[in-house]
């Protein structure tokens, strides 16, 4: 029986972080130096904007369809999209509370025809204080059988 | 890679082109590095044998990828990441170990404090053996909100 929603902790781990950073080419002293991070009015070194795709760490894409079962099939399947909506950049050493659903699954005409099934998870990531810090939209594409 | 241009509110105006940033040429280790910081261990990523199984002639980049490096170009346009409020990509098509991505990117409107900015990233590079791509394409586009300080 499929769930409606995965909550999960996303550890931001200071040598997440950086390792991270250095992942997408980040030359920004606020992902490596806590003291330039506070000099630009930081609490602490803060996670690059697409940090939290980290998420794959703690659920993997297995775990993901087995609990939300899109049953997707994964041979046709793009990664057509993806959104970030920003409060604020994680911190490092918070945990952030991520919870998971599937928040659309449509059908479309695909552009050689057929009817392409395109499926948007949204992950919603609060602080310790239960307010919001991001939102993360996942849209994957699975195109029609040739 | 550092862009000249933190830019304040007041510096921009709609229709500004912004600073092209480029990064790459993309290495196979780049790859394998994104893999593991991101959790993304999808072998059509970095396994040459299981992507040709899958109809690729090697292994190609995982969109997001090219995605953190846009994020990086955009904040550094606009004073840092912490401007951010929305950042959104589409993945046009697929990126190869040896392309180059030229970001580009314009102001479209501003709305009080808030600067819309829409970009496109340009794969650069001959591409695998075999699939004669054109040596550049748009890759990626999309659009991003940012609040860029007084």
């Amino acid at each position: 029986m499929a769930e409606a929603v995965i909550v999960f902790e996303l550890p931001v781990e200071r040598g997440k972080v950086r390792e991270f950073a250095l992942a997408v080419a980040e030359d920004n002293p606020i992902h490596y130096d806590a003291d330039e991070a506070r000099r630009r009015g930081l609490p602490d070194i803060v996670a690059p904007p697409t940090f939290t795709v980290t998420q794959m760490w703690q659920v993997p894409r297995e775990e993901r369809e087995r609990r939300l079962g899109a049953n997707l099939a994964y041979e046709r399947v793009l990664h057509g999209e993806q959104e970030f909506f920003y409060q604020r950049l994680p911190v490092a050493g918070e945990v952030l509370t991520g919870r998971m659903r599937i928040a659309s699954d449509v059908s479309k005409r695909g552009r050689r025809g057929g009817s392409m099934r395109v499926v948007t998870y949204e992950s919603v990531f609060t602080d310790a204080s239960g307010e919001e810090v991001v939102r993360a939209l996942y849209t994957l594409m699975e195109l029609p059988t040739s | 890679m550092s862009v000249p241009s933190d830019l304040r509110l007041g510096d921009v105006f709609s229709g500004m082109e912004l600073a092209e940033v480029v990064f790459g040429p993309l290495e196979r280790v780049d790859i394998v590095r994104y893999a593991g910081a991101a959790g993304d261990f999808n072998p059509i990523h970095i396994d040459d044998t299981y992507a040709q199984g899958a109809g690729a002639p090697t292994a190609f980049a995982m969109g997001m990828l090219p995605a953190g490096y846009l994020a990086h170009a955009v904040s550094d346009w606009f004073g840092g990441p912490q401007h951010l409020r929305r950042f959104r990509v589409r993945f046009l098509t697929r990126v190869w170990p040896g392309d180059e991505l030229v970001c580009r990117g314009r102001v479209d409107e501003i709305e009080g404090r808030l600067v819309r900015v829409r970009f496109e990233v340009d794969r650069r590079g001959p591409g695998p053996r075999g699939l004669e791509l054109p040596v550049r394409e748009p890759a990626l586009s999309g659009d991003a909100d940012v609040e860029p300080p007084a």
